[in-house]
């Protein structure tokens, strides 16, 4: 290498050929020391980019370049101007040791009384170069686009991730050892990886994921996922979901849950349960809550792991009010709780107080939404598994709901199961079906459910739910439906009969639902008054609920009266 | 938005016509494209949006059998779909829901499928509806030339043990099995009526007539326990839940009534029309309670309009229910004073009572009845088709869960099979037990016939090798090796 001092000498102005042949080489700048000892008059025009520059450099470095591209010496003018073609393509390319002592004399002097700057010397360095320029950055635009001052910045980025790379890399080999229960010499100690060095090296990956993008783009270097960064995950390898060319219904879903389920299906197929596994299926639960089989591995981790119950009970609260039309959280809770019974049956405070706080959660959530069938679904099994039929406050939270709303069927529906499926007031078991008599239910339980259905119905006679909850506890407490038949001749007066005005058939009569007429037919049939059941039937058709004309006319064929029912 | 033209009642309005090809553009879109992030949810049953894609398509396309081809899906399509299909199936019998649950080949390796190992645990990727779409979806792309051989390549035998295992002890059915940790099998998917029709679905199309010691026979699972588990569901106010502890629902409804009568159904469909009711069906404790609940379901569509101080509504709770904007209970005191609603009522059906209006109910109730053999107690046909393509019927093809909604692959799906079970003109008509054309089923006929045959078949030859090993006197190692059992 020449002395430095020589090399950042200015060129002799008019001595070299170079400086006529090549417009960018004038003014040349010694590029090889630092730019701010630059004069103004040596300074790069503000506009240049990095690749302007290196060419640039490689010109002062390598003068008749351009002229020689076919390295033919005839080109050039002068002996002089080959002479300094010929050092710089020696200095450049040759080890020059090789050429001897007076050699290396001869040709270090061409080189300095031309200037030739050292820093275009090392010609596989400028082609590395050129390559870089070549290459785009994250937003697509070459390198070698770049001003000197961006230039900088990104290479102080890349140094940057090459120290975090380094520290990640330590930290990784001490992992390793920690693994192989790695005694420090010093100290004594195993090599122990604490909590705070895996919360550094999450923040260290992601730090270097987010430079990577910056420097190189989420094309080529390929995306790192939360996963991918985190230091837990490092062992295992996932097993990532490829469809092949024809495939039906693709989900356009989030790179983060395609990651997610790449790492679900390698723990899944390792079977392995633990910690992480379980942090995992909350994290994919909160991407897709609706997904069977993330709760079922997540409940395979519970019990493996023997988690205490309550409080992944706790958890799924939270989750649930969140999801309310989520039906795979229920089953979830549906199983913990057929795991979780055995260890309080025999204990009947452990059993209440569950009891208490299921009924309250229950409570809260279909304030939310008081049809949730999912919810109605469970609640009836807890009922059942817990032996709650007879607790006032089950009763009264359901009466609350008809309260709120007299139509909400879920409800009727449910008081229904807690009135006639308690072991006290009913045959245990599926001995009678629902919509079959049961003697042993009581007459005065008979009496109290016949007389709430009709204060409920009065409040809106035109509500399906009413009727139905009615004529179920009739047959359930095997009463006949005549017992109603006043209560239900209150909601039709004059049926079929003319109006004062004599507009015609029906002009006079007055009903106010038409469930009631529905009931009067069935009752009447029963009686035997076969006409009065086709004459309710009949209004059906006509006029009272038209759209169901052809239920309620084969209703009208199945009385059996021919004729007068065509 | 549904083509919403409040129209005045008079002159009578014509009908409304099914806009096939704009369902058809529709339906092509969802084939060719990925479906939207929010399907997400649904990821894990993906076989499932499949079904509604091409069954879909299908029916919309009656013209395409004969070798002229539906344009949408070409014959190399339909193979390499079928392809795709069966690489959802699992080596211990059944079929994969998603293809995020299909591992490559060696994580199967330590799966005992008779044993149900310790290692095992890869059984729970197969599951009951993926396992239902895929032999669906398999008849349905079924190569034209070759309708036979539909089922090539399904593990008739390790799906129906696989199967078996599936039904609990009350005689329902999950959906899924896992092996949780010290606990044994567990048989997930909660108590749900659509399990035990999916598993007397899966029956049907596989199971055949193989008698007891026949070659291809499997054992079958308690088809009494499912029927009396089934039986026991009807509520109080005679429809069906997941028990009749709970609220009845019109699909549940659907469920109970078509898995009855799948489960006693002839293995090949006669022209006959109406079929045989089952006689599993005339088994249902109430019969008349449950025509009754069915044909509740429907009511009287009003569109809601601003609210008026004249509207004369006697029912005070009405105005409470904000969510059921589109559950509006005619008051019979306006209906006293003017004709029902209007000349051209549109009538919508719920899933419960009290409940919203809901395309695919108008199907589970209609398809339910019609598998009770009681479709006429559906009354006109009309307001409900109306209502459909009036009120859910979407601009750019396809049907919605709620007037005014975004159509998506299920409602539509169930949208089309109601109009064409109600004999739409150009649609196929639908078989109301197993959802799929009448065409279709013709081909799962035939396909389980192959498979059957070539049960009987190979079973021949695996005589062949016992008596030869009965000869020799020894089983030699290498026959394993070769995959003969």
């Amino acid at each position: 290498m020449p002395p430095k001092g020589k090399a950042a000498q200015k060129p002799k102005a008019g001595s070299s050929a170079a400086a006529t042949k090549s417009p960018a080489a004038t003014p040349a700048a010694p590029l090889s020391t630092k730019s701010t000892k630059a004069t103004p008059d040596q300074q790069q025009p503000q506009s240049s980019t990095v690749a302007e520059k290196s060419k640039h450099n490689f010109t002062l470095c390598h003068p008749f370049e351009d002229l020689t591209g076919k390295n033919s010496l005839s080109a050039l003018p002068t002996q002089a101007d080959q002479l300094v073609w010929f050092a710089s393509r020696l200095v450049t390319r040759l080890p020059v040791r090789s050429i001897g002592a007076k050699g290396q004399k001869d040709l270090w002097k061409t080189v300095n009384d031309h200037s030739l700057p050292p820093r275009g010397f090392n010609i596989r360095k400028h082609q590395k170069r050129q390559q870089q320029h070549k290459t785009a950055d994250s937003r697509g635009r070459d390198i070698g686009e770049y001003s000197t001052k961006e230039w900088e910045l990104r290479q102080e980025k890349r140094v940057t991730l090459s120290c975090l790379q380094l520290q990640s890399q330590r930290f990784r080999e001490l992992r390793d050892r920690q693994k192989r229960g790695f005694v420090d010499s010093q100290t004594g100690d195993t090599v122990l990886v604490t909590d705070s060095e895996y919360l550094e090296e999450k923040q260290r990956r992601r730090e270097m994921d987010r430079l990577k993008k910056e420097l190189y783009g989420t094309q080529g270097m390929g995306r790192q996922g939360k996963l991918a960064l985190d230091p837990e995950w490092d062992d295992v390898v996932p097993i990532v979901v490829e469809d092949p060319e024809n495939a039906l219904a693709a989900i356009a879903y989030s790179p983060d849950y395609a990651e997610a389920m790449s790492y679900l299906r390698a723990v899944m197929n390792s079977k392995e349960y633990s910690p992480r596994c379980l942090k995992l299926t909350e994290y994919i639960i909160n991407l897709n809550p609706a997904h069977y089989t993330v709760w079922l591995f997540r409940a395979a981790n519970i019990f493996a792991l023997k988690l205490p119950i309550l409080d992944e009970i706790t958890w799924l609260n939270q989750i649930a009010l969140e999801n309310l039309k989520n039906y795979q959280i229920w089953h979830h809770r549906h199983l913990l709780v057929e795991n979780y019974y055995p260890s309080i049956s025999s204990d009947p405070a452990a059993l209440s107080a569950f009891a208490a706080s299921e009924r309250e959660f229950l409570t809260q959530i279909l304030a939310e939404d008081t049809k949730n069938y999912h919810v109605w679904s469970y609640r009836s099994w807890l009922v059942g598994k817990l032996g709650t039929w007879f607790n006032p406050e089950e009763l009264k939270s359901t009466e609350d709901l008809i309260d709120q709303d007299v139509r909400n069927n879920s409800a009727w529906s449910h008081r229904f199961y807690l009135v006639f499926s308690d072991p006290e007031n009913c045959t245990p078991g599926d001995k009678y079906a629902a919509t079959e008599a049961d003697p042993k239910v009581p007459g005065q339980i008979v009496d109290r459910e016949v007389g709430y259905a009709e204060g409920k119905i009065r409040l809106a006679p035109q509500n399906q739910s009413g009727w139905n909850y009615l004529r179920g506890v009739l047959v359930k407490g095997g009463r006949e439906l005549k017992s109603v038949q006043s209560f239900a001749e209150e909601f039709v007066m004059g049926l079929g009969e003319e109006g004062e005005g004599g507009e015609g058939e029906g002009t006079g009569e007055e009903v106010k639902s038409s469930h009631a007429l529905d009931l009067l037919a069935e009752i009447y049939k029963e009686q035997g008054e076969k006409q009065k059941a086709d004459l309710c039937l009949r209004r059906l058709v006509e006029k009272w609920d038209r759209i169901r004309g052809g239920y309620w006319q084969w209703r009208r064929d199945g009385l059996g009266l021919g004729e007068v029912a065509a | 938005m549904a083509a919403d033209t409040n129209s005045p009642a008079d002159p009578p309005n014509p009908e409304p016509a099914l806009d096939i090809d704009r369902h058809l553009k529709y339906w092509k879109m969802c084939l060719q494209s990925p479906l939207p992030h929010h399907y997400l949810s649904n990821e894990g049953n993906r076989t499932a949006l499949a079904y509604f894609i091409i069954n879909s398509i299908v029916i919309l396309t009656p013209n395409s059998n004969n070798n002229t081809e539906s344009p949408l899906i070409t014959p190399q399509d339909r193979r390499k779909l079928r392809q795709w299909v069966l690489s959802h199936q699992h080596p211990g019998g059944g079929f994969s829901p998603s293809s995020s649950l299909v591992f490559p080949l060696q994580g199967y390796e330590q799966w005992g499928p008779e044993t149900g190992s310790q290692n095992a645990e890869s059984a729970g990727l197969a599951n009951a509806p993926g396992t239902l779409f895929a032999l669906q979806l398999l008849a349905l792309l079924a190569d034209k030339d070759d309708p036979d051989g539909a089922f090539n390549g399904v593990d008739r035998v390790q799906t129906l043990r696989w199967l078996r295992r599936l039904q609990r002890e009350d005689g329902s059915f999950g959906e899924v099995l896992r092996l949780l940790p010290g606990q044994g099998w567990f048989i997930g998917g909660g108590y749900d009526m659509r399990y035990c029709y999916i598993a007397a679905s899966i029956r049907w199309m596989l199971r055949g007539d193989v008698k007891e010691g026949e070659p291809g026979w499997v054992e079958d699972f308690d088809t009494e326990k499912l029927a009396n588990y089934i039986l026991s569901s009807q509520t109080y106010d005679g429809g069906f839940a997941g028990s009749s502890q709970e609220e009845p629902h019109a699909g549940y409804a659907y469920c109970a009534i078509s898995a009855l009568s799948l489960l006693d159904r002839p293995l090949t469909t006669t022209t006959t029309n109406p079929p045989p009711t089952s006689p599993l069906l005339s088994r249902i404790r109430d019969l008349p309670a449950l025509t009754h609940w069915l044909t509740s379901r429907q009511f009287i569509y009003l569109t809601p309009s601003p609210p008026s101080p004249t509207d004369s509504d006697p029912s005070p709770d009405d105005n409470d229910e904000t969510e059921d904007v589109n559950f509006l209970l005619p008051s019979l005191s306006s209906l006293s004073l003017s004709p029902p609603s209007s000349q051209h009522p549109l009538v919508a059906s719920n899933g419960r009572t009290n409940k919203v209006a809901d395309t695919c109910y108008t199907w589970w109730v209609l398809a339910a009845l019609s598998n009770l053999s009681q479709l006429p107690l559906f009354g006109d046909w009309l307001p409900a088709r109306r209502f459909l393509l009036e009120k859910m019927a979407h601009r750019i093809g396809g049907f919605s869960k709620y007037p005014g909604g975004p159509p998506d692959v299920y409602h539509s799906c169930f949208g089309l099979t109601v109009m064409s079970l109600m004999g739409e003109p150009g649609l196929r008509k639908l078989d109301g037990g197993l959802a799929v054309p009448e065409e279709t089923v013709k081909v799962i006929e035939r396909a389980r016939g192959k498979l059957l045959k070539k049960a009987r078949t190979e079973g021949k030859g695996r005589e062949v090798v016992v008596l030869g090993v009965m000869m020799r006197g020894a089983r030699p190692g290498w026959l394993g090796a070769v995959g003969v059992n």
